[in-house]
């Protein structure tokens, strides 16, 4: 359980990172928080020849507030955001899936842009980047661009970012206030992958919803916005039934794979289940804040 | 394959040695710095027994490269006792049978260790959940989590006033990365796209991470070559 | 594990089954592979190189095609292993002319074993799946281009 051997960089400097990403190509692996990539590693399931260790790159631990979105650099740890008042806040749907991420342990070195760019099809932060339609700044050979979450998660572990490219920041906007939320997911045993987990978001006006968000994780090759779901709960009054609905237009628009863990019917079925308490929970969150 | 050389503290003692970058930090402290506490257990970070302090935060060590851990401060479970003196963690332990093979428990402690540190009256459930990334084979857990509870109580009795030794401290705060609106959180370089770079004049503290770690004055440290 | 697809090819049935059968565009839509070579009749050695992302393993092992009844239908079993684990599968594939096109149908039955199952487990299937249907998508888009 040792790894194959690499050659390793510390660079300083984003710039320094994206050059040697540019020499090496698909040889070269971007080290972060290491806490997905160096088991892969160690089992050798992956050998890069190449490890690009950004965590001595300046400038990109920081959690900045801007007015209507919440910015997190790229070396940001999962703990520190988990800890973060700004993050509890203004983006309290990230604070609660933040802390169901792994364990301490894997959150005190796990980065947030990591767990993103992972793309692990049962993520925590994938599917809360999703829900709050987020993006991602990522810098590469050509230049910086911006990466809408709806653009960036391709299928299984598999991002449209360029593989040298790396992230930079991630932008979560914040939750208007007056707004509810809830971050639920179900494993076996805590810290486990998710076998299904859902981020709701709800806003109510004139005694209907004015605006619903939700998006599931662990139920498909990427995480699922629940778009028909969210339509269907647009402009109606929230009432118990209607949850039941939410949760039937679920469990229609995912299409899980079953494992060992859990079968595709228990997973479609707990799905609808998760966004039924979710989307009570926002609503009980809704009326405290008003 | 190339040689980096890395220098490190643990438990207040520096050592430096030579190795590829593929070593692990859990091997270097177990075959270079002959501290064999720190057991391997799965090497994929699953089960916590080679879980040690990083500049104050409990860490998979089998997940990190020793290359990473240059000019940090660690602290393994060698650190705990004061020659013969049981640490209050381990004393608990050792009155409420928390341990059997005792494989599993360098890792229990140190995640104990900072668990105390940042919920120093847990309840239960919090206790069950704060170790949740460490597991045993023996125990069953029961008496792991009663003598966590019960080294709270000796904790918060005050009657031990060394109960977190230096290394097991935080070395960074949240704070230190936070900024609103365009403000320069004074930890870092501005990231390059942000206005008044360097404008506030706030001091740049120390960086997380590896380098974070500021260097304790005070006592001699003596350096020591590890073996091999 | 079991997984099947269905896929539509621009292009004649017996076109299909020649393409199918030839190794030169079997190579062209297996980008992994590394080695195929005919050591009897209907038998290749190969070694492929597959993965998703930064999980990557090589396998050498056997492909047999058996059961043709040219241009419809033909039976593939291989197996083989390597440093991530092992695999075993068996396999059809069905024709039939679908307008002036193809309609193409394959299912299998494939057991994967040592770490890759292990670990990947959570995964296997979904990304099998992908990856046999990136394989059948080239075909589509080599076929419809007339290559």
């Amino acid at each position: 359980m040792k790894p194959a051997a690499f050659e390793y960089f510390a660079p300083r400097t984003v710039e320094q990172a994206v050059d040697l990403l540019a020499q090496h190509g698909d040889q070269a692996k971007v080290l972060a928080g290491g806490q997905s990539l160096v088991p892969l590693m160690n089992m050798r399931l992956a050998r890069p020849a190449v490890i690009v260790d950004i965590n001595r790159v300046d400038g990109l631990e920081y959690i900045v507030a801007a007015p209507a979105v919440l910015r997190i650099g790229a070396l940001t740890r999962q703990r520190a955001a988990e800890r973060s008042r700004l993050v509890a806040e203004r983006c309290p749907l990230l604070r609660d899936a933040l802390r169901l991420v792994g364990h301490v342990q894997i959150r005190n070195r796990g980065t947030v842009a990591g767990s993103i760019a992972h793309a692990d099809p049962a993520a925590e932060l994938t599917a809360v980047l999703t829900a709050l339609d987020g993006e991602v700044v990522a810098r590469g050979p050509g230049g910086t661009r911006v990466i809408a979450a709806s653009d960036l998660f391709v299928t299984y572990l598999t991002t449209s970012l360029d593989p040298r490219e790396i992230i930079t920041e991630v932008r979560f906007p914040a939750l208007p206030p007056g707004t509810g939320w809830s971050w639920m997911e179900i494993a076996r045993r805590h810290g486990d992958f998710a076998l299904a987990g859902v981020g709701v978001v709800l806003a109510l006006g004139g005694g209907v919803i004015t605006e619903a968000r939700i998006a599931l994780t662990g139920v498909g090759p990427t995480p699922v916005r629940a778009t028909s779901a969210e339509r269907l709960l647009t402009g109606r009054a929230p009432s118990e039934g209607l949850w039941a609905d939410a949760a039937e237009a679920v469990r229609a628009a995912v299409d899980p794979d079953g494992d060992i863990h859990a079968s595709a019917e228990y997973r479609r079925h707990v799905a609808g289940v998760l966004v039924q308490r979710a989307l009570c929970e926002a609503l009980t969150r809704v009326r405290e804040a008003a | 394959m190339a040689l980096h050389d890395v220098r490190l503290r643990i438990n207040g003692t520096e050592y430096t040695g030579r190795v590829e970058a593929r070593k692990t930090l859990a091997d270097f402290i177990r075959e270079d710095c002959g501290l064999t506490g720190t057991h391997l257990g799965c090497e994929h970070g699953v089960c916590g027994a080679c879980t040690i302090l990083m500049n104050g935060e409990a860490v998979r060590s089998c997940l990190l490269f020793a290359v990473q851990a240059d000019g940090a401060e660690l602290m393994t479970v060698e650190g705990l006792a004061d020659g013969d003196r049981l640490h209050p963690i381990q004393q608990a332990y050792w009155e409420h049978h928390a341990l059997q093979c005792g494989f599993c428990t360098p890792g229990f402690l140190m995640t104990s260790l900072v668990f105390l540190r940042d919920h120093p009256h847990p309840t239960e459930r919090e206790i069950r959940e704060g170790l949740a990334g460490n597991l045993c084979r023996c125990t069953g857990y029961q008496n792991i989590v009663a003598a966590v509870a019960a080294a709270a109580e000796a904790l918060a009795s005050g009657a031990h006033p060394d109960f977190f030794p230096a290394p097991a401290r935080p070395t960074a705060s949240v704070e230190q990365i936070e900024a609103t609106e365009d403000a320069v959180p004074a930890a870092h370089g501005a990231p390059a796209d942000m206005q008044g770079d360097g404008a506030t004049g706030a001091k740049k503290a120390g960086r997380r991470g590896a380098r974070g770690a500021t260097t304790p004055r005070g006592t001699a440290r003596r350096t020591r070559k590890p073996k091999g | 594990m079991k997984l099947d697809g269905t896929n539509t090819l621009a292009a004649p049935i017996e076109t299909v089954w020649t393409t199918l059968n030839d190794p030169e565009a079997l190579r062209r839509c297996t980008p992994g592979l590394q080695e195929l070579k005919e050591v009897g009749p209907d038998t290749y050695q190969a070694t492929l190189t597959i993965g998703i992302a930064a999980v990557k393993g090589t396998y050498s092992g056997t492909l047999r095609i058996t059961d043709k009844q040219p241009p419809r239908h033909y039976r593939i079993a291989l197996e083989g292993s390597g440093g991530a684990g092992f695999m075993k599968g068996e396999g059809s594939v069905d024709l039939e002319p679908q307008g002036n096109g193809t309609l193409l149908r394959w299912s299998g039955d494939v057991q994967v074993g040592g770490l890759i199952a292990g670990v990947g487990q959570r995964m296997l299937g979904g990304v099998g799946k992908m990856l046999i249907g990136q394989f059948f998508k080239c075909l589509e888009q080599r076929l419809g281009s007339g290559t």
